[in-house]
């Protein structure tokens, strides 16, 4: 008899604009695209700077110790998709960067009342490893 | 100085019937609309020499296939991949067409099942989705996949800052649901809503529950614009174009950099200055309606009500007949059903025509309109109409 432990939730696809961020997330460290020319962060990354067009990017590493805020969230009471029938509710937030405001993050916010979310809520990072060798940013209600 | 100034004109406006499952397809509901329309602006399919449709992906069908069937021979055809503020694009599009000689008069349509066939937003692979859209990697392993939640962050967001309270979302559901009490056509005809029973029904995505949402149905809609010199041939009363602001765009909804401005802020003041014409003159309204929240957001952007005071301006009656700015007064896609935003436009079309006089869907002596698209936070359309 096997156990089944196959993780159900869609594992974020690495792309040619996306890899380095999600290399850098199985190492359980954050790392952002910026813009070479004009130095704004670039988020999700794409293959040139949103805010002047630049082709030139780079990445930088922003460490394993990364907090935040609610900037906006949602509370979801029904999956959309495969594996969240299990999660419910899912609390899914944009959470502005404390090192950045302007960088937005979507992630959930796991080991929480979705009651007692709120806009300014402060947030820290974590990673959860969901396959041998693939981790995912989540969002935990920081210590105050 | 006015771009539009009543230079082109609706002259039909047409339907297939809607229901959750058509049992037939884009092609043949997409025919009667036409036809429908055709009928409407007493025209024949020859007097056609230009189709545009627009859809999400393969969900509807193609104009070429609509005028074969029609048994016309269009010298432009044209097909967009789109869905709110698509009509008034399309619309815009066909305006500069006409005015640059190049055509006389244009059917725009839009035909899909999206009850029984593709439904926006659901049944799709979820690893499809993370390719298709636009920092998909970073939305579906969050389960982040739907409408209701996309929209419902900007939504959460702008209450919070503006103190917009779930009953003021009630309030734009009720106007709305109580005209499709007046209207038989409506899919919620004979489903009244009330404030108590909204309140009641649980969220799917906070802060909506399924009155906030639009009634996802099989249906076409038809328009066909004409010049006005045209117009006066037709059998029906003409609507004017008086001003437009095909679409504009702001940065991709799902940078979520930045949520606290949406496309229609935009919109607005080309709208405005191209119709020659201020928000107060406004006296009939199609706002795009896929979420309750939109609808106050646009009026925001629209200028019909201050930031912060729009929760006031709907709880007071406003959108409802007899209020300052009657708003989908056919149901709207909440509670009439959902086009992608055309079904409004034809009902604005209608009340500027004044074809409910005599009864109590009327909107009293009605001259100008305003229709507002709205493709997400990120793209946005509107025009004025005048009779
Ligand atoms: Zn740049």
């Amino acid at each position: 008899m096997t156990i089944k432990t196959d993780y159900e939730k869609p594992i974020p696809l690495k792309n040619q604009d996306n890899h380095p961020y999600w290399d850098a997330a199985d190492q359980h460290e954050l790392k952002l695209q910026k813009c070479t020319a004009c130095r704004s962060f670039i988020h999700p990354p794409g293959p040139a700077c949103p805010s002047c067009g630049s082709p030139e990017t780079e990445w930088e590493l922003l460490g394993s110790n990364i907090s935040a805020t609610v900037y906006s969230y949602v509370v979801s009471y029904r999956p959309f998709l495969p594996g969240f029938q299990h999660d419910l509710p899912t609390i899914i937030t944009v959470a502005s960067l404390d090192a950045a405001p302007e960088v937005k993050l979507m992630a959930n916010i796991i080991n929480c009342d979705a009651e007692d979310v709120e806009i300014g809520m402060p947030l820290q990072m974590t990673w959860v490893d969901i396959t041998e060798d693939r981790a995912l940013p989540q969002w935990i209600p920081a210590k105050k | 100085m006015a771009t539009y100034s009543n230079q082109c004109a609706i002259v039909g406006v047409g339907e297939n019937k809607r229901s959750r499952k058509s049992g037939t397809t884009p092609l043949h509901m997409a025919l009667t609309a036409a036809r429908n329309a055709l009928a409407d602006a007493g025209l024949e399919a020859n007097d056609l020499d230009g189709i545009m449709n627009y859809s999400t992906g393969a969900d509807s069908c193609p104009s070429h296939e609509l005028a074969t069937f029609l048994g016309c021979h269009p010298k432009y055809v044209k097909d967009v991949s789109g869905g709110g503020s698509s009509t008034e694009l399309l619309i815009a599009d066909a305006v500069a067409l006409i005015e640059a000689g190049m055509l006389n008069t244009v059917l725009i349509y839009r035909s899909m099942n999206g009850s029984s066939g593709h439904q926006v937003g659901r049944g799709y692979d979820p690893n499809m989705l993370q390719e298709m859209l636009s920092g998909g990697s970073f939305l579906m392993p969050y389960g982040t996949a739907s409408p209701t939640q996309w929209f419902g962050m900007f939504a959460t967001r702008h209450m919070q800052q503006t103190g917009i309270t779930k009953k003021h979302l009630g309030h734009v559901c009720i106007s709305f649901y109580e005209h499709a009490q007046r209207n038989p056509d409506a899919f919620l005809h004979g489903k009244p809503l009330d404030m108590e029973t909204y309140l009641a029904t649980p969220d799917i995505s906070s802060p909506f529950n399924i009155h906030d949402c639009c009634v996802e149905l099989d249906e076409a809609n038809a328009i066909i614009v004409t010049s006005a010199a045209n117009a006066k041939n037709c059998k029906s009363k003409p609507v004017f174009i008086a001003g437009m602001a095909p679409r504009t765009t702001h940065s991709n909804t799902h940078y979520w950099t930045q949520v606290d401005e949406v496309a229609a802020d935009y919109a607005a003041a080309e709208l405005y200055r191209s119709a020659g014409v201020k928000p107060e003159d406004i006296q009939v309204a199609a706002i795009y309606d896929c979420f309750s929240w939109v609808v106050l957001r646009q009026l925001e952007s629209y200028g019909f009500a201050k930031r912060g005071e729009v929760g006031d301006f709907v709880a007071d009656g406003n959108l409802k007949m007899g209020g300052l700015l009657p708003s989908n007064t056919a149901g709207g896609m909440l509670s009439e059903g959902y086009t992608h935003g055309m079904n409004n436009v034809l009902e604005l079309v209608r009340q500027l025509r004044h074809d409910y006089k005599g009864t109590d869907r009327q909107v009293k002596n009605c001259e100008l309109g305003i229709a507002t698209g709205w493709a997400g936070p990120d793209m946005a359309g509107a025009m004025i109409l005048r009779n």
